[in-house]
């Protein structure tokens, strides 16, 4: 067994075991350890594509959360405000889609009393029961979240074309402030910080293998993000180390040296934008009904800096290590949920605050001393240890010619 | 207007692309006259296609927001805005008041910009520490001393904290020991951002701390008692011309920063660590050949950088109540600031916070439904950073070929 087949064993035993996992785990917390790992998975899907976008691409967007956000309150406001009739209630909204009627509820906002109603529901109590009103499947309002997603990717990407490193940084952070002002302050449709009901992943339960899996079982998300995570790994590391891939690593070292070799940087630029921000979409969309609620708070800055940090820690230049990495620290910070005692001092330390501390420590530490984070070099060192040397070696010597010069 | 300010900020760039003239303020120019004009003065201006001039810089967006406050007029009548004049008094000397201290804190930031390259992540922090520490000077820890050694407190913490992460942290920056500098002086600040503020929560607690009025006004009325329509003044604030009233925190806070102000400036040009400072961030390698020390300038920038964000945060300790989250407002507001007023240009800062206040206070006054007004507070400051980042990247007094480092050093 050769040094290079060793973090393809890991990779084996991982998937493995996170396949096996929710069968074999039967403690008392299962719930709770099976929500920790759905949330592990969701930040892994946003780690790795957050870093194809700035540790292969070099554009430091911290509007990824805000893509986030787009793809779950596309799905939630499609699922909260359009459903199927096959009568008309000549109230709402509707078009006629053959047999059906397709009907747009009127928003209502917040309201404390049960006497404002929508019009849906107004026609629903006037039907008394006769007519059943379908609402829209959950694929379908999934799938265009990850087209607004990628909608607004594109926007975004054109918007940003001329800007770079610090300006883009606040660009995309600007762009996720004004999307969170705009959700939270339009009350009557997004219903702000009170926050927008979805239905669940599987409303109804599924039948798989002939096992009746209810809508709050943890199993079937599990595997809907464990999978959406492997789809979206298989994608970016076949675009890494696709032509694509070498692209917009140029194109990060520098834009202007790889468009004059013939790399079309606003080409790959978009494309980069709009392939990140649909898997971010996506990953928005799904953990959105799966949770089961969406509220602007998940757009926040602080969302967003677990993002960037987990990536940075785990290795910002490896789509794997920062999957990893998202899990790993995803459950140490839910894990690290107690409060101890000092032996000595007697203090009492709630670790529920002073773990976000040790987090922001560990990101400046790692990132002084690794660039390349924590996992990434382990992964580096059983891959390319043998080319590592030479390349050190090489840009050592190039580094005394420049100074010399 | 919008459609026509889109249309001139594309077309116009077309049309000076054909004539093979210089492109970066095409987009600008186009869309203010668009806005506007319309479509009359775009097309004369795609004929004409004149020299960038500074008349072409500054008349068209007077002559787009002047048409939009008209129209804003026209289309909703009954507004306070339009028909309470002491209401638009006060909106107006409040965005100054609120501007000033703005500008102040973004001073900070742009400092640290023109010599180190690096956009701060941390500055709203830094803010928070200053409140906190000021608090804590003057209510827990010796309650009842002169607010003054509250602030000076504050303002030599946060020096010393900038000047300490500075050396271990951002030194690698300098001389090429990592591949993008920029990109990791952001990951880094962000970080320090991120600890500072868990941990002032983890050891403070996040119930809202808020300080005493550090200093009450004398009673004044000025012309006379009976008829003070000039000045008058309470304990708590003071009124003047019968309608504008300030209250008493924000006023000394404004007026501590505009002396404050006045003392960096003067350190800046007559002092030698100032000027040394000034040289550093026009052009690094000459400064060096001259005898200056372009990283321990580096040093200086950060720590005064941070230390102007705390100054700003401990004299609003008294106005507002404090939490560990209270930074992340006023340093999205300087992030706004920095870009508007051009990055790295100082008096740019305190030009562009002016505005950022006046175009808040005009924003939550002016806009019919209060309650969506105030929730829309974030949504005016980015609105101006994107709008500005499109346009003019290189803000209002951007330098366009501006030296410091910008994130190539060594």
């Amino acid at each position: 067994m050769s040094k290079q087949q060793v973090p393809l064993i890991v990779g084996v035993i991982i998937i493995s075991f996170l396949m096996i996992f929710p069968f074999v785990y039967t403690a008392n917390n299962y719930p709770y350890v099976m929500h920790i790992m759905i949330a592990g998975f969701f930040y892994a899907i946003l780690t790795s594509s957050w870093s194809m976008l700035a540790g292969y691409g070099g554009q430091f967007s911290f509007g990824h959360m805000g893509f986030t956000g787009i793809g779950a309150y596309t799905t939630a406001l499609f699922c909260h405000y359009i459903y199927l009739s096959p009568e008309a209630t000549n109230i709402c909204t509707e078009f006629s889609v053959g047999s059906q009627y397709l009907v747009i509820v009127n928003p209502i906002g917040i309201t404390s009393s049960t006497l404002v109603q929508d019009c849906l529901r107004e026609a629903m109590s006037i039907w008394d029961g006769s007519v059943k009103v379908t609402p829209m499947p959950v694929w379908l309002g999934i799938i265009l979240g990850i087209a607004m997603g990628g909608l607004f990717g594109l926007l975004i990407g054109l918007l940003v074309l001329p800007l770079r490193a610090a300006y883009l940084a606040l660009f995309t952070l600007g762009f996720t402030e004004i999307l969170r002002a705009v959700i939270s302050s339009e009350l009557d449709i997004t219903r702000g910080q009170a926050g927008l009901e979805l239905p669940k992943l599987f409303e109804n339960g599924i039948t798989i293998f002939g096992r009746h899996f209810d809508k709050t079982d943890p199993l079937p998300p599990y595997f809907v993000m464990l999978f959406l995570l492997f789809f979206c790994l298989g994608v970016l590391y076949w675009l890494a180390q696709s032509k694509f891939g070498l692209f917009i690593r140029a194109l990060r070292e520098d834009q202007d040296a790889a468009a004059a070799l013939g790399v079309n940087t606003t080409k790959y630029k978009i494309m980069l934008f709009v392939i990140t921000s649909m898997m971010a979409a996506a990953a928005g969309a799904f953990f959105a009904h799966y949770i089961g609620i969406i509220s602007p708070n998940n757009l926040m800055i602080l969302q967003m800096s677990l993002v960037v940090s987990m990536a940075v820690i785990a290795g910002i230049e490896n789509i794997f290590a920062a999957a990893i990495g998202a899990i790993i620290i995803e459950f140490t910070l839910e894990t690290l949920r107690t409060s101890f005692d000092v032996p000595l001092i007697g203090v009492e330390v709630d670790m529920t605050v002073w773990r976000l501390v040790i987090f922001g420590a560990l990101l400046m530490i790692t990132l002084r001393l690794s660039r390349n984070g924590i996992i990434a070099p382990i992964i580096n060192y059983f891959l390319r240890g043998h080319v590592a040397d030479e390349t050190v070696a090489k840009r050592k010597v190039s580094d005394s010619s420049e100074e010399s010069a | 207007m919008t459609f026509w300010g889109v249309v001139g900020a594309f077309g116009t760039r077309r049309a000076y692309l054909k004539k093979d003239m210089d492109t970066s303020n095409a987009g600008y120019i186009g869309s203010m006259i668009g806005a506007a004009t319309g479509p009359v003065g775009l097309i004369a201006l795609w004929l004409k296609t004149p020299e960038t001039r500074k008349s072409l810089l500054v008349v068209p967006p007077i002559a787009a927001f002047a048409l939009l406050a008209i129209s804003f007029a026209f289309a909703d009548p009954s507004n306070s805005c339009v028909t309470n004049g002491s209401f638009v008094a006060s909106q107006i000397s409040n965005g100054i008041i609120l501007g000033i201290l703005y500008g102040f804190m973004a001073l900070g930031l742009t400092l640290i910009y023109s010599i180190l390259g690096v956009v701060s992540f941390a500055h709203g922090d830094f803010y928070m520490i200053g409140g906190m520490a000021a608090y804590y000077v003057t209510m827990v820890w010796f309650p009842g001393v002169n607010p003054l050694f509250g602030i000076g407190f504050a303002c030599v913490s946060t020096f010393i904290l900038g000047a300490v992460f500075e050396r271990i942290f951002l030194t690698p920056m300098y001389d090429g020991r990592i591949d993008r500098p920029v990109e990791y002086g952001i990951l880094v600040t962000f970080g320090l951002a991120f600890t500072l503020q868990y941990f002032i929560a983890a050891t403070v607690g996040s119930n809202p701390v808020k300080a005493k009025r550090y200093f009450d006004f004398p009673r004044l009325h000025w012309p006379s008692k009976e008829d003070p329509w000039l000045l008058k003044t309470r304990r708590g604030g003071l009124e003047l011309f019968d309608t504008i009233t300030i209250s008493n925190p924000r006023f000394t806070a404004a007026v501590v920063c505009i002396i404050v102000l006045l003392m960096l400036l003067y350190f800046l040009h007559r002092t030698w660590t100032g000027k040394a400072l000034r040289a550093v961030s026009l052009d690094r390698e000459a400064a060096a050949i001259t005898g200056i020390n372009p990283n321990r300038m580096n040093m200086l920038a950060f720590a005064l950088g941070g230390m102007l964000a705390a100054l700003a945060g401990a004299l609003l300790v008294q106005a507002f109540s404090w939490l560990p989250q209270v930074g992340a407002i006023p340093a999205m507001r300087s992030f706004v600031i920095i870009v508007l007023g051009g990055l790295g240009s100082l008096p740019g800062a305190f030009v562009g916070g002016i505005i950022v206040g006046l175009v808040e206070s005009a924003g939550t006054g002016c806009i019919p439904d209060p309650q969506k007004a105030a929730s829309y507070i974030p949504a005016y400051g980015g609105i101006v950073l994107l709008l500005t980042l499109l346009l003019r990247p290189t803000g209002l007094f951007g330098r366009r070929f501006s030296g410091g480092s910008h994130g190539k050093f060594g």
